[in-house]
């Protein structure tokens, strides 16, 4: 009779190590969320409850070592396992009902977009000025005059003026920013700067400054290319 | 062998049911840390400031007054104003350290800063969100796909010994309101600047005021300006050119709440009911 309880067993054990160690060893993948696997070990054992319970015979292999433990009626040295689960059972449901109506002292979470959508007329606009050393270099001198007190000398989003502000500058040299956008990107965010974000971006949060009132759009341009070359990093297209 | 079995499957089984109870538990608390809270252990500085409620007068005249200490220390760093001209790239302070204490009437801030000298033009500023609206860090200036509102901003001058209690949305909007619910108190020593604030937690002009409610947190900045004159008799930071902070929150902590254990005793009683009625059902099932 042991076998069919013991197989579900095994099997929701080899299903909770699966999603625990294997999928996030996965390339590409990451560590699921303890919801999401509980979710998941939820519907391996209704999926088993199901099998189990298809015939009558099967049922009752299923059901009656289950229903022995819960009654103690022949269990024998098992009797303490089983008050220890009568008792932390209730328990378990105390701890789980304090949790989560106790007032929480984290302050509201934000989940702020990084990257959200540009307005339509900043998508695929072309670098209108042309790619030479001297225009290069020109970038790089305005990047250093205008950016890189946060941004950094280095590209890196660690300038002097950084410190204060959250969300932090960008990090060029990070392979997530600037090289998995396109330039015309870069030219509406600096362009219209942290006030010109949609409310996904959070943009009452951002300091990045609204250069079009202080920059002409040529000198955005070349500041784009300067931190590309600067930073190492290619601007994203659709080839 | 069946013996043995019978021992070990419900082990098992019952091992197996604990986990999986730990991890329906789990969720709740381990997945409520903010990616702000997480950015706060990692750099060591906070994310908001608590106000503890404390019984008996507020240090509202005493930026030393032992009572402070009650209050836990919140850790913010500046940054010199760059978002708008005039900006300046290098700023005096650099952090800026925070307490703050209510009497279920009033809330005092403790701002705490380094400063090398004292000079008649030093100054800080707390800035607030007001209303539902949320506002541009930077004086509540328009944002282009979203409808800002207004910030409220206590600012006290070290000649002025006094504070103000202003509003703005957008720059060149600030303006002192015509009534002043602000008060401030600053002691310099030993190099270091506090500066004690101190309002009504609710007024009666909630479209300029920032409003306080117990328990809920509000959006909070900072400001401060290094009133150094230099060679020239230049101010060293005055205006737009000061040390600025990011938006960070505040909350007046509200009176111990216990309503959480009460229904956590009234859910383990249902459960014990819950497991008293089922078994006694499954042992009437096996006698008959």
């Amino acid at each position: 009779m042991g076998g069919s309880l013991l197989k579900p067993v095994i099997l929701i054990g080899i299903v909770y190590a699966i999603l625990k160690f294997v999928v996030p060893n996965i390339p590409g993948s990451a560590p699921l969320p303890a919801s999401l696997i509980f979710l998941y070990l939820m519907l391996t054992t209704s999926g088993i409850v199901i099998f189990a319970t298809l015939s009558g015979e099967s049922k009752d292999a299923f059901w009656n070592p289950i229903q022995r433990f819960l009654t103690g009626e022949n269990i024998g040295g098992l009797q303490v396992l089983r008050y220890g689960v009568l008792l932390l059972f209730p328990l378990m449901v105390g701890w789980q009902t304090y949790s989560s109506t106790a007032t929480s002292d984290a302050p509201p979470s934000e989940n702020r977009t990084i990257h959200p959508a540009p307005p339509g007329e900043y998508t695929g606009l072309s670098n209108p000025v042309p790619k030479t050393p001297d225009t290069i270099q020109q970038g790089k001198g305005f990047y250093a005059a205008f950016c890189s007190p946060c941004h950094g000398g280095n590209f890196d989003g660690k300038g002097p003026a950084a410190r204060g502000f959250n969300p932090p500058p960008a990090n060029f040299s990070d392979p997530t920013t600037i090289a998995m956008l396109q330039e015309s990107y870069l030219f509406w965010r600096i362009k219209k700067g942290g006030v010109g974000l949609p409310i996904e971006g959070m943009p009452w949060k951002s300091a990045m400054p609204r250069w079009e009132v202080e920059l002409p759009d040529e000198w955005i341009w070349k500041i784009i290319m300067g931190e590309y070359d600067g930073a190492h990093q290619a601007p994203r297209t659709w080839e | 062998m069946t013996q043995r079995l019978n021992y070990i499957v419900p082990t098992v089984a019952v091992g197996a049911w604990l986990a999986m109870g730990l991890l329906a538990v789990q969720p709740g608390s381990a997945e409520e840390k903010s990616a702000a809270t997480v950015q706060a252990e990692s750099t060591l500085q906070s994310v908001s400031v608590s106000a503890p409620m404390v019984k008996g007068a507020l240090p509202v005249d005493d930026p030393n007054a032992a009572v402070w200490s009650s209050a836990t220390l919140a850790r913010f760093p500046m940054s010199p104003q760059v978002h708008w001209p005039n900006r300046i790239l290098e700023a005096t302070v650099r952090d800026l350290n925070v307490r703050a204490l209510h009497d279920g009437t009033n809330v005092a801030i403790l701002l705490e800063y380094t400063d090398p000298t004292e000079d008649p033009d030093d100054a800080a500023a707390i800035q607030f969100m007001v209303g539902d609206k949320k506002a541009h860090f930077a004086h509540g200036q328009p944002m282009a796909q979203v409808e800002g509102g207004p910030v409220n901003i206590w600012f006290w001058k070290n000649k002025d010994g006094k504070a103000l209690d202003m509003n703005a949305k957008g720059f060149g909007t600030l303006k002192v309101q015509t009534h002043q619910d602000v008060k401030a108190k600053g002691a310099y020593a030993n190099g270091t600047w506090k500066v004690v604030f101190t309002r009504p937690l609710s007024t009666e002009h909630a479209d300029e005021d920032t409003q306080i409610a117990q328990g809920g947190f509000v959006n909070i900045a900072f400001a401060v300006w290094d009133g150094k004159k230099d060679a020239s008799g230049e101010l060293k930071e005055k205006g737009s050119q000061k040390a600025v902070s990011s938006w960070w929150y505040f909350r007046a902590e509200a009176p111990p709440d216990y309503s959480g254990y009460y229904y956590a005793l009234l859910a383990v009683g249902l459960a014990l009911g819950f497991q008293f009625v089922l078994i006694r059902k499954l042992k009437k099932g096996q006698s008959a």
